[in-house]
């Protein structure tokens, strides 16, 4: 059982902040999601997590303890990028794991390999991207790690392999490990994180449980009968946290209340109205990039 | 841990042993084509067994066991001079019709073969097996283990240059792995040392007993040989873990550059231009480990002075090298960042 706690992690590349008063706490045998758009930082958090960058400022504690070369027996890595040495074997690469870590099981990795459909007999460098992925995957999780970093272990799979990989991302939750992996598959994180934090410009802009934050966000839409309406104070209260308006169209992200707000939205003269729900992809998107999440619910919406 | 540093070094040592049983089949081949020569000692053998032959045996007073060879019918005269490790001396004296008609001045490994005719007769002196000076094995196993040394001079590059993440999440302290690999490489320069000796031994021994000479100068030169091509895999380290995006042009170019500056010692300083590039390249060279591989110095007299004085600047130089340049890498090393 072990868990991870990061707190006020920064990363400055020159001046520019690479990650920026960074916090987060991922629990032992959990699922931990973390989501950003390209440059948001998630990379580089992981690599301050894993030593591979020196953290400009900010702590990372395994269980409590700072992290030591040793604590790499407990904690398996996926990077983002392919690190495989094209000039070896798969067969070469699973013998390298089982030098490195003590409790590195090479029947499993093979068995994940097969799984795969990785041919452990080829050379790193006549493989495809997916299958790479696929090779980093099989020794990570034969490692029987406590604690799981992956940095987008789906990258290049096809369908079927990224199922198998969040199969596997939930049964070392279940066996009482820890993950915290990246991706920019929303679905497949709602799928398998229990608990997410959206990354943007370094900083968490949003975190907490999946079913909490579903739960609690709706955009409640109305049409108002021409373009000089009035929301009556609407825009102005705490769960009302943006507010976007397109001629007659008004859309309100709220993050509790929704049918207490249309009501009022409705009393303000608002006909048509609609309490819309969002799932981890729309709140990423709400969360990120507002405008573009607001005209694409609405346009999904109506659609269907 | 090392085990990406041993796949390396066995790729490499691969090849050199390609290389050096391409040598040695060489030398079987070479060594096909001269079998009809009978050798030295099976021609001694060949006239012994001559009925008309009187042979007598004496030990000279430093130790020499001669053995003499008397012909009267052949009006052959052989002295067979047997000075153990020292090797042995052959004088024959013949009529000059029967003499060896092919290969007049021949040497061959520790074989020398060298006629004079005296009117109508001739005298032949073969000095066979004496001993090699481990000199020249080193020399030759210096210039492999110069070429493996700069092969392999990049393990802490090639790390960064793409598999950080893989090398810096493995459970032992940054330090412990980069001393483990290059320590490895080590292991493999040495190697090479010893194929290259091990073949072209094995080359001698195609034709006669190598008897390997390892005192004075020839001790000087196996430290040396050591010292010399780790000195310089130091070297080449530390430029590449300094600069690990251009280590393979580093590994290619660094030593023809460093050629070039040697040769530029060597300019006339005929003028202040002249003078100025020889004083820049000379100062350069100081930090290059193959300025200070020689086992002699020119002496007043303009020749090459093979008693060891300087030596020990030298030996200490590359030792030197070695740990400074290795001590540098290390301390990049520590401070790279994926």
């Amino acid at each position: 059982m072990s868990s991870i706690k990061i707190s006020n992690l920064r990363k400055i590349y020159g001046s520019t902040p690479a990650v920026d008063g960074l916090s987060l706490e991922v629990q032992s045998a959990s699922v931990f999601g973390l989501l950003g758009p390209n440059g948001a930082g998630k990379t580089t958090t992981f690599k301050c997590m894993l030593g591979l960058a020196r953290p400009s400022s900010g702590e990372i504690l395994y269980d409590g303890k700072p992290l030591t070369p040793q604590s790499f027996e407990r904690i398996a890595y996926v990077p983002e990028r392919n690190v495989l040495y094209e000039w070896l074997t798969v067969d070469e690469h699973v013998e390298m794991n089982r030098r490195a870590y003590k409790a590195f099981d090479p029947a499993r990795a093979r068995e994940l390999l097969s799984q795969f459909g990785v041919d452990h007999r080829k050379r790193a460098s006549a493989l495809s991207k997916g299958m790479r992925t696929a090779v980093m995957v099989a020794c990570a999780f034969a490692r029987n790690a406590e604690i799981l970093v992956l940095d987008e272990p789906t990258s290049g799979l096809d369908p079927v392999n990224q199922r198998h990989v969040l199969s596997l991302i939930i049964n070392e939750a279940a066996k009482g490990n820890s993950v915290i992996f990246s991706s920019h598959q929303i679905g497949q994180v709602e799928r398998a994180a229990e608990t997410i934090a959206i990354v943007d410009r370094g900083k968490v802009i949003l975190s907490g449980l999946v079913d909490d934050l579903k739960a609690d966000r709706k955009i409640v839409e109305g049409i108002f009968p021409d373009v000089g309406f009035s929301l009556d104070g609407i825009a102005n209260d705490p769960r009302v946290s943006r507010v976007d308006r397109t001629e007659r169209i008004v859309r309100l992200l709220v993050t509790a209340g929704a049918d207490e707000i249309a009501s009022r939205l409705s009393a303000s003269g608002a006909t048509g109205i609609r309490v819309l729900d969002l799932n981890l992809e729309d709140i990423f998107l709400y969360a990120v990039s507002p405008v573009t999440a607001t005209t694409d619910i609405v346009t999904k919406e109506q659609s269907s | 841990m090392t085990y990406i540093e041993w796949l390396r070094i066995r790729n490499c040592l691969k090849v050199l042993a390609i290389i050096l049983v391409i040598l040695v089949g060489l030398a079987v081949v070479l060594r096909i084509s001269v079998a009809r020569y009978m050798s030295p000692a099976q021609w001694v053998h060949h006239i012994s067994r001559d009925p008309g032959t009187h042979e007598s045996s004496v030990t000279l007073p430093d130790g020499t066991k001669r053995m003499i060879l008397d012909n009267p019918g052949e009006r052959m005269h052989v002295i067979i001079d047997d000075h153990g490790s020292a090797g042995t001396h052959i004088e024959v004296t013949e009529p000059s019709s029967r003499a060896h008609k092919e290969n007049n001045n021949v040497s061959v490994g520790s074989v020398h073969v060298v006629e004079s005719r005296h009117g109508t007769m001739t005298t032949t002196i073969i000095d066979t097996n004496g001993a090699v000076p481990m000199l020249y094995y080193m020399a030759i196993a210096d210039v492999f283990a110069l070429i493996v040394a700069t092969i392999l001079a990049a393990p802490l590059a090639r790390e960064i240059n793409g598999h950080l993440e893989m090398t810096l999440t493995k459970p032992i302290s940054r330090l412990r792995y980069a001393l483990g690999a290059i320590g490895v490489d080590v292991v493999g320069i040495l190697a090479a040392s010893v194929m290259t000796v091990a073949a072209f031994y094995l080359c001698q021994l195609l034709f006669e007993t190598p008897r390997l000479d390892f005192s004075g100068v020839n001790t000087r030169a196996i430290l040396m040989g050591i010292a010399s091509p780790l000195a310089w895999y130091a070297m080449l380290c530390a430029a590449t873990t300094w600069m690990p995006r251009a280590y393979g042009a580093l590994l290619g170019l660094i030593p023809l550059g460093l050629l070039f500056v040697g040769l530029l010692t060597l300019v006339p300083t005929s003028n202040v231009v002249a003078l100025f590039i020889h004083d820049v390249a000379w100062v350069i060279s100081r930090f290059d480990p193959l300025t200070y591989v020689s086992v002699a110095s020119p002496n007043s007299e303009g020749t090459m002075d093979y008693s060891g004085a300087n030596f020990g600047f030298r030996i200490s130089m590359e030792a030197l090298f070695f740990v400074a340049y290795g001590a540098l890498a290390l301390w990049r090393w520590q401070r790279v960042e994926a």
